[in-house]
């Protein structure tokens, strides 16, 4: 047990005083912190902008109403969102639509609308810009005509204009999420930070088991590992290294948590400190229980996937060699990442449960679920189970191959070669 | 007392290759014993079978009386063939490393580190990474590392290849004096004189298999006192009739006899005394070098003298 320390303990500070591990830790904060300025920046510098409209109404009745309309829209400093004008329907149309196309081009007009004659009718509108997938923008455009024509049909039919209005009001659709402990609001903050952490799991548990990999790698190279191995057995040199460099894993989680959390406390001051505009935008928080579930996952999947690593490490004489191993270890940890809109769209599927519950799709798949829906618990206990056994079994796997395979020079062995191995004493 | 090693018909194969073969010997504490052979005889194979890192096929191992477990590795000091360190690791720290492998406390292990760093002349490298350092030093500091706990038992893999004759010497005499402390050294070499100067034993293997074995005086003895060197004047023709003659070299002036076992050299001399002028007439005991390459056949003589 002393001498798995000294392993653990050589390890640990082995890998901490790398260039790699300092700037990761500093980078994962700068990022969280990239992740609350950006969109905050976004919505500023998105929002206040002036939108130049050119209008053609063929009909001739719409453009007043929809001016009206428009200019309820108005910017942060109070000037308005949307500046009209109006160009008069000419006989040459073709020729009208060019010069206009020419004044979006020339970005004289941001876009221009042409309204048909038959709009009333039933004739389709048509929205004309060099970029048409400002979705906001295209919404309060499309909600602006849309009531406009609705009201001129409605006045059409005679209906009375005070009915109008009421008849007019808006559906509002609130977003609600219920949980265990109660109906919460969501802000939609929910996707970003299940996003967030499922990535931080993909990154750092990539990143240490690469780790593993080259240590392994550099401890055959380096002939050193026959030295280690007069003093302890391979299994506890390789626990020693899993322990150590997971222990360096938990400390950057421990750094980024203190980090996280001043930013969920302070954040908001610090963001409305540069951006004064930013007032009142709410800072995505990470509830406890998810954050528990968020270590624990990475805990396991950290040990299901570095046991892999160690025993590729072991099999080859060099990282070029190891890149092909470790293709399929790889797709293990990039399939999840590919399932993520899949789940979202469908967190509670039977295929979203069983996806969930493979154990190599669990640590990230089982959180994300956790992160948007929170599945019954028997779920979420039953994955830890299928996790934890078939980390056991990955362990004892692992130990059989590194054992051989460390002391093995020369070209790395095949799948026969590979359960030879297995069945050696 | 038992024996500190003993290896009863040990072997390993692979596929349809014997690596070691059938192959016992036994080592008495405090006593240093030379594994020789060839290139690719088993030497390696035997000594990482001992440090169960192979595990033989067939036979027993047994290391003062027991069978090898990891308590047992602290009484062991280990220089593999293949030289390994850390590179990125400082000097000082990777031996404090390898020390706390073996079960020593920080403090014991840092005043020991300081005496054999100054010992072997590398004091103002211990705050340095090891892959700054020369091959030579390397191998002085994995030394320290293999000797560090003042290991019962020491088994070193080719202890001198790559020193240079000031280290060589060195190594030699630290040799001598753990043995004179207790402990027992095993070590492999195809480099004879050094065989002859520190080894008590020796246990010499080829192709797999055990040629020879036992202690060196008594090997040389048995393999006879039969080699005449003959220094002098006059013409020597008439040797070549002599019966008990085996084998002559002649350089003109100077002559190798090689007399047939059951030959005296006293018939030798009477013989060559009436009829030359004698400078010099001595009878040698083989070297050992002269036994390596009886035994293991002069196919082998080019690798051995290359070395």
């Amino acid at each position: 047990m002393r001498k798995i320390l000294a392993v653990v303990k050589r390890e640990y500070l082995q890998i901490v005083r790398t260039k790699g591990f300092v700037i990761g830790t500093i980078l994962g904060p700068v990022l969280m912190s990239l992740f609350i300025v950006v969109p905050v920046l976004m919505s500023i510098v998105a929002v206040d902008q002036q939108e130049k409209l050119g209008i053609v109404d063929s009909s001739g009745q719409i453009y007043a109403d929809l001016e009206k309309k428009l200019n309820t829209h108005t910017l942060k400093d109070g000037s308005l969102r949307y500046l009209l004008e109006e160009y008069r329907m000419t006989a040459d149309v073709d020729s009208l639509r060019e010069s206009l196309n020419q004044k979006v081009l020339e970005k004289e007009l941001n876009a221009y609308v042409f309204i048909p004659r038959d709009i009333i009718e039933g004739g389709e509108a048509e929205y004309i810009s060099e970029h048409v997938s400002d979705f906001e923008k295209n919404r309060s455009l499309n909600s602006a005509l849309n009531s406009v024509i609705i009201e001129k049909r409605l006045k059409g039919e005679k209906i009375d204009p005070q009915l109008i209005g009421k008849l007019m009001m808006p559906v509002r659709l609130n977003t609600k999420k219920v949980t265990v402990r109660g109906v919460e609001e969501d802000t939609g903050g929910t996707f970003i930070i299940a996003y967030f952490l499922v990535l931080i799991l993909y990154m750092t548990l990539i990143f240490y088991g690469q780790a593993i990999l080259r240590g392994v790698i550099e401890e055959k190279n380096s002939r050193v590992v026959e030295v280690v191995l007069s003093s302890l057995r391979p299994f506890q040199l390789m626990a020693g290294k899993i322990v150590g460099i997971g222990a360096v894993g938990l400390t950057q989680y421990a750094i980024w948590t203190v980090f996280g959390v001043l930013l969920a406390t302070q954040g908001g001051a610090l963001a409305t400190g540069f951006f004064p505009q930013a007032q009142g935008f709410a800072i995505p928080s990470i509830p406890l229980y998810i954050f528990v579930y968020f270590v624990l996952y990475f805990i396991l999947g950290y040990f299901l996937f570095s046991t892999l690593f160690a025993a590729i490490g072991s099999m080859v004489n060099s990282e070029k060699e190891a890149q092909q191993l470790m293709m399929p270890v790889m797709m293990l940890l990039i399939i999840p990442l590919l399932l993520i809109m899949f789940i979202i769209r469908s967190p509670d599927s039977t295929l979203s449960v069983s996806l969930s519950l493979f154990p190599f799709f669990t640590p990230m798949l089982m959180l994300l679920r956790i992160c948007i829906l929170l599945p019954p618990f028997t779920q979420i206990l039953l994955s830890l189970v299928i996790l934890i056994l078939t980390t056991l079994f990955m362990i004892w796997f692992s130990a059989k191959i590194y054992r051989i395979g460390i002391l093995m020079y020369g070209k790395p062995p095949s799948l026969p070669e590979i359960f030879k191995w297995i069945r050696y004493r | 007392m038992d024996s500190a090693l003993a290896i009863e018909n040990i072997s390993k194969k692979y596929g349809h290759f014997y690596a070691v073969k059938n192959l016992s010997f036994q080592i008495s504490p405090g006593t240093i014993y030379g594994l020789l052979g060839p290139n690719g005889a088993g030497k390696t194979t035997t000594i990482r079978m001992v440090m169960n890192i192979i595990i033989p096929d067939e036979g027993r191992i047994e290391i003062f009386g027991q069978k090898m477990d990891e308590k047992m590795k602290t009484r062991i000091g280990y220089l593999p063939e293949d030289r390994g360190l850390y590179p990125k690791m400082k000097v000082g720290e990777q031996l404090q490393f390898l020390a706390a492998l073996k079960g020593i406390s920080k403090t014991k292990a840092r005043h020991i580190i300081d005496e054999w760093l100054k010992r072997f002349d590398l004091v103002e490298w211990k705050l340095k990474k090891t892959e700054e350092l020369s091959k030579g030093m390397q191998q002085k500091m994995q030394f320290i590392a293999t000797i560090i706990h003042s290991p019962e038992l020491i088994i070193l893999d080719e202890p001198f290849a790559g020193l240079d004759p000031v280290n060589t010497k060195l190594l030699k005499d630290i040799m001598l004096e753990m043995r004179d402390k207790g402990a027992t050294i095993i070590f492999s070499t195809h480099r004879m004189e050094q065989v002859e100067m520190i080894c008590d034993h020796i246990c010499l293997i080829n192709k797999a298999e055990k040629v020879l074995e036992g202690n060196l005086g008594q090997i040389k003895r048995d393999y006879g006192k039969n080699t005449v060197v003959l220094d002098y004047e006059g013409d020597a023709g008439f040797i070549q009739d002599f019966a008990g003659m085996e084998k002559i070299d002649d350089y003109g002036k100077y002559m190798e006899i090689k007399l047939r076992e059951q030959t005296d050299p006293q018939e030798l001399l009477q013989l060559a005394a009436g009829r030359l002028r004698i400078n010099k007439f001595e009878v040698k005991e083989p070297t050992l070098n002269a036994i390596f390459i009886d035994s293991v056949g002069a196919n082998h003589a080019e690798d051995i003298s290359g070395r």
